[in-house]
């Protein structure tokens, strides 16, 4: 794979409500569809040849599902739930990992401290964390925070650490020469060249916390998707399973496309465009 | 013009066990332009680092402006343009803002310069749009729009292409005509150290001065003028004489 650098003078940003719309019509008319369609069909197919075991229902069903648990407002319900648990237990991760990631990249001594802590805990999988949570603290928020925090400030913390190893010296060594104040330093140069590094980490952290949360709530939980999972897989109702975790997976997507690749792309205007040429 | 512009006095710097420079003093007066000349690594870069208080030094003392007056303001112009990729020309120049000038003043300040340096028009551009030279020129711009009290300067033609380089050389001594401030001037470059400087300062390996040449050629000057050729031939001696001497140091030590 080889890049070009692309650098045409800068176009005007459109208003923002045409960029929205742009946005809309982006995520509308995308090829990433027909991959969605594909995937329908084999369902489709996957379901009638099973139909008479009666345990894949077909797309229509699920749909039907997904439509009714929006509709009467329980999804809504239980997503409240487990986004409160999630964001809790995400911030909490977020702080701690940049903290143990700012000291792993700009001190050699924490960072010989936490470098087997962090590999073990990017090691482990999230099962882990979850059961012994819910074991020691039972069905309290402290439970998934907890399997949360565990299993996902290890990824944001070696992403922080890469940021604080890569800053530019002879930016900051710039900085001393002209004797710009220490908090001008820290808005101006350093958080902007970490910012795409805290990106990656907010992007693989959140995705590795939603995880831990789910897999906490089905074990031990009186609400949230992932307590309405277990629900339905002991009704044995594979499509409350399915449209549960559809339902959970879209709003995942969204936030992916509403949220986080617009700050990245807002972010990086700074940034010569790279084309892809093969 | 009494007090000197910089005022280096029994400078002494080690890099751990790395003697950079042995007790060396000099002044410079203002506005003047002078240029540092050496061989790769014999601490020049260190110099201007010290000076510039980016690097601690070990005794001694480096001052710029007189003694009293610390706060004299510091303009350095790097190797690399080194400005901040995220920021607009304009926003970068605005990054140094020091805390006794106010905004919009200093905005003031930017733009002239700006102009002065020939970038009119590209305050709203990111780096990465402009050329090296034109980036290379926002840093020179940066450098003066602080009004400093001297200018450091670090090789910073040595990135560009010859034809570019010459045009700068020229560009910088416009302007430091017009703004007389006082240039400290480090390069590998004997040429452009002999076509810029008012006078040379020769650094050795063992951080002493080896020399101090007056270069008293009337401005503009041109390497086919036989008093420059002089100079030249000084100056190429004095390096050559240099290099003989630590060949012969080299050969007495015994090798380990």
């Amino acid at each position: 794979m080889s890049l070009a650098l692309d650098t045409p003078a800068m176009p005007a940003r459109p208003p923002w409500n045409q960029r929205i719309a742009q946005n809309l019509k982006d995520l509308v008319f995308n090829r990433r569809w027909l991959a969605f369609v594909l995937f329908l069909a084999v369902w489709q197919a996957f379901s009638l040849r099973m139909a008479g075991v009666g345990l894949v229902p077909s797309p229509q069903k699920t749909i039907s599902t997904i439509w009714e648990v929006l509709a009467n407002g329980l999804f809504f319900e239980h997503l409240a739930d487990s986004m409160v648990r999630l964001l809790a237990g995400f911030l909490l991760a977020m702080l701690l990992g940049v903290i143990v990631g700012v000291l792993m990249g700009s001190r050699p001594f924490w960072d010989e401290f936490f470098k087997d802590l962090v590999i073990l805990g990017l090691s482990l999988p999230g099962l882990i964390y979850a059961l012994l949570s819910v074991v020691i603290f039972g069905v309290k928020l402290i439970a998934p925070v907890m399997a949360i925090l565990l299993a996902s400030y290890p990824f944001i913390a070696v992403n922080i650490r890469e940021g604080v190893r890569a800053l530019d010296k002879d930016l900051l060594d710039m900085t001393r020469a002209y004797k710009v104040g220490r908090w001008r330093v820290v808005r101006q140069v350093i958080l902007p060249a970490l910012l795409p590094f805290i990106l990656a980490a907010i992007r693989i952290g959140f995705t590795i916390a939603w995880k831990a949360s789910v897999l906490t709530e089905v074990f031990g939980a009186s609400s949230g998707v992932g307590y309405m999972i277990r629900i339905s897989f002991q009704l044995f109702a594979v499509r409350g399973i399915l449209a549960w975790s559809l339902l959970f997976g879209g709003v995942m997507l969204l936030i992916e496309y509403g949220i986080l690749l617009p700050a990245e792309r807002y972010f990086a205007r700074w940034r010569p465009k790279v084309k892809q040429v093969i | 013009m009494n007090t000197p512009a910089v005022s280096v006095r029994e400078l002494v710097k080690y890099f751990g066990d790395l003697r950079v420079f042995d007790c060396i003093s000099f002044d410079v007066d203002q506005s003047s332009l002078t240029t540092i000349v050496g061989f790769s690594g014999c601490g020049k870069t260190t110099l201007l680092n010290v000076l510039a208080g980016i690097e601690p030094l070990t005794s001694g003392s480096a001052e710029v402006g007189s003694g009293k007056d610390r706060t004299a303001r510091l303009g350095y112009v790097f190797q690399t343009p080194r400005l901040l990729p995220w920021l607009t020309i304009e926003q970068n120049l605005m990054f140094i803002r020091p805390d006794d000038v106010d905004e919009v003043t200093h905005r003031q300040r930017s733009l002239h310069y700006l102009e002065m340096v020939g970038l009119k028009g590209v305050e709203h551009k990111f780096p990465y749009q402009l050329s090296g030279g034109m980036q290379q020129r926002a840093g020179l711009a940066r450098a003066l729009c602080i009004e400093p009290a001297v200018l450091l300067m670090d090789e910073p033609f040595s990135h560009l292409d010859e034809i570019t380089a010459a045009g700068m050389r020229e560009e910088m001594l416009r302007i430091w005509q017009e703004t007389r401030r006082t240039i400290l001037f480090v390069t590998h470059d004997i040429q452009e150290a002999i076509e810029l400087g008012d006078r040379l300062i020769m650094l050795d390996y063992h951080g002493h001065i080896f020399d101090d040449i007056q270069i008293p050629l009337p401005r503009p000057r041109s390497f086919t003028d036989p008093a420059f050729m002089d100079i030249y031939a000084n100056v190429m001696r004095s390096l050559l004489r240099m290099q003989a001497e630590r060949a012969e140091e080299l050969q007495v030590t015994p090798v380990k």
